[in-house]
């Protein structure tokens, strides 16, 4: 056989492959049951609830090497499951196994009852009651808070006003300075801060008014809507490649599982998030109030440590980078990694640095 | 195109193949000009607007009947309906407007891929691989898609998709509230005002025991 015949005959038994590998996955996906894709799998055991928020502490893993208690908290868009989503992509898992005491305040699955609930009453009520019974539960007076994302402004916020209760202060892939996208020169970064500015507050307002809560659904096409191609692809083409490979195939599956537990956001915090923050960018200017009280950066006496990702397309770098020199500490560290949004938590090339950061960082303040 | 491919070429299937991809860039290419260069998508503009206002004319004229003054002695069930019925008639609109701005990148995407495998081509870099070829699309398309996500057009027509969606929900919560209404059953604003109430006065309960809890710790 020729050399063009054998091409040609590859060609074809490449399509008639990948036609099989496509119908295998569908019927992979067909035979797998929802039960056995799981997130969120390391030890803990529930301390407290209030409403439907509920604090857990981690089970230790490892000889303690940092005394001081961290509190996890993750965002209102999206569940903290991204920080433990299989035993070997879990930044929580890692720093259980460098000896970190970890806490988790997980804010349940919020609908239309939690409307009302505004940014005041996650920072100032939610927050502030698990930091104090981790406080009361562990004797230490001071705790420190790893925030992610939107979690991490709360904790931002959170530290400048109760100063006295933060020991450290660790936030990850969080804006600051909502406007900073301008900056950016990557066409695919900073999409959702362009398309928030291009609403009339009375759209967000009329959104809310309408379903009471950011529909959870509605955020999930706007992500999907920044990846239009990988939204495509990810259900036939991508495919392909984990099909032959369970380890590649339960990894989708799960990071798909994430993905689709996608909590309402409560309406009015939504308003505060998406009018205060995105629209007016209040936080940098020091004009974003909580409970009647500004929320002045400069307040912030806790050292900090800001991680975020060169490539995060939902967070652009600048808008996190903002708060340097922004904060009443001198003891400012900012750590750049590798990797998106999402990956800085989940891919298998950044698992290690993300945590050996934070844990080194935290043991050299003990 | 030549039928006999120079010597230096590939022969029998791959040079097939090969011809193939050519043939439909070149093809292709001639297409997107000529669409390009003509009269056409000028006409399809004005067509989708004309649709669209037509489809707006309607939807207005629905609008102005439906709000007109309320009169005590008659039930306004049926004003509540046509003004869903309106605002479902301007959604549909306003998606044939978001539509029309979402395909447009597709033509460019078109026009760049092809032209980027004529240039393999011509460039001999041989048969292409499926994998090669479908990463080189998608790359071009993600590119093409996310440029138009950007523009003013896009933008607009996105919030006016909003708006309608919005407006449609809206007249529809003002109907089953009617029906709700009809057989003595809370409607979701009831309930958005029991839940407010609810989150309002545990807000004051909190704020009078954290105040007693700091009076205690006073000496």
């Amino acid at each position: 056989m020729s050399d063009s015949e054998n091409q040609a005959a590859r060609f074809a038994r490449e399509i008639a492959a990948n036609a099989e590998k496509v119908f295998k996955a569908t019927q992979l996906i067909a035979n797998t049951r929802d039960e056995e894709v799981k997130v969120g799998t390391t030890p803990k055991h529930l301390v407290m609830r209030r409403d439907k928020v509920e604090l857990f502490r981690y089970e230790p893993l490892a000889q303690q090497t940092v005394s001081t208690p961290v509190l996890v908290a993750y965002g209102l868009i999206g569940r903290y499951t991204m920080a433990d989503l299989q035993p070997d992509r879990s930044l929580v898992r890692s720093l259980l196994n460098k000896g970190l005491d970890l806490w988790l305040i997980d804010w349940g699955q919020p609908g239309r009852n939690e409307r009302w609930l505004t940014i005041d009453d996650y920072v100032d009520d939610y927050i502030d009651a698990a930091v104090d019974r981790i406080r009361k539960e562990t004797g230490h007076d001071r705790v420190t808070l790893l925030g992610i994302c939107e979690g991490g402004v709360f904790t931002v916020c959170y530290a400048a006003l109760h100063p006295e209760k933060v020991k450290n202060l660790v936030i990850t892939i969080t804006p600051i300075d909502f406007h900073a996208d301008v900056n950016d020169k990557a066409a695919h970064h900073g999409f959702i801060n362009l398309w928030t500015r291009s609403l009339d507050p009375a759209d967000i307002d009329k959104l809310v008014e309408t379903f009471g809560v950011l529909p959870g659904e509605f955020m999930s096409s706007v992500f999907s809507m920044m990846t239009p191609m990988r939204s495509l692809t990810k259900y036939n083409v991508d495919l392909i490649d984990v099909v032959d490979d369970e380890d590649k195939f339960m990894n989708f599956l799960r990071m798909e599982k994430w993905l689709a537990d996608r909590p309402h956001h409560p309406g009015e915090a939504a308003k505060q998030w998406l009018k205060e923050l995105y629209q007016d960018n209040r936080l940098i200017d020091g004009s974003f109030e909580l409970s009647g009280r500004k929320v002045d950066l400069r307040s912030i006496t806790a050292p900090v440590l800001n991680v975020y990702a060169l490539d995060d397309h939902i967070i652009p770098p600048d808008c996190s980078r903002a708060l340097g020199g922004k904060i009443g500490s001198d003891d400012y560290t900012e750590i750049p990694l590798p990797g998106g949004h999402v990956g800085l938590f989940v891919s298998s090339k950044s698992q290690g640095k993300l945590s050996q950061s934070i844990a080194d960082w935290l043991v050299a303040r003990e | 195109m030549n039928d006999k491919a120079p010597s230096s070429k590939p022969v029998g299937a791959t040079a097939d193949w090969s011809n193939l991809w050519q043939s439909m860039a070149e093809s292709s290419n001639r297409i997107v000009e000529a669409w390009s260069g003509s009269i056409a998508p000028f006409m399809m503009s004005r067509a989708s607007e004309k649709a669209a206002g037509e489809v707006n004319d309607l939807s207005a004229a629905i609008e102005r009947m439906a709000q007109g003054p309320q009169l005590a002695d008659v039930w306004d069930f049926d004003r509540k309906v046509a003004l869903a019925f309106g605002a479902w008639i301007d959604l549909r609109a306003r998606l044939a407007s978001y539509n029309a701005v979402t395909s447009a990148p597709w033509t460019e995407a078109s026009r760049r891929f092809l032209e980027a495998v004529s240039k393999d081509k011509a460039e001999g870099t041989g048969t292409p691989d499926w994998r090669d070829m479908f990463a080189k699309w998608a790359e071009i398309s993600n590119q093409e898609l996310i440029k138009n996500q950007r523009t003013d057009a896009f933008l607009k027509a996105q919030k006016e998709l909003l708006q309608a969606a919005l407006q449609y929900r809206s007249r529809q919560t003002e109907v089953t509230d009617a029906i709700s209404a009809l057989f003595d059953l809370p409607t979701r604003r009831d309930l958005d005002e029991v839940t407010r109430q609810l989150t309002e006065l545990r807000r004051e309960v909190r704020a009078l025991r954290r105040e007693k809890e700091q009076s205690k710790g006073q000496p």
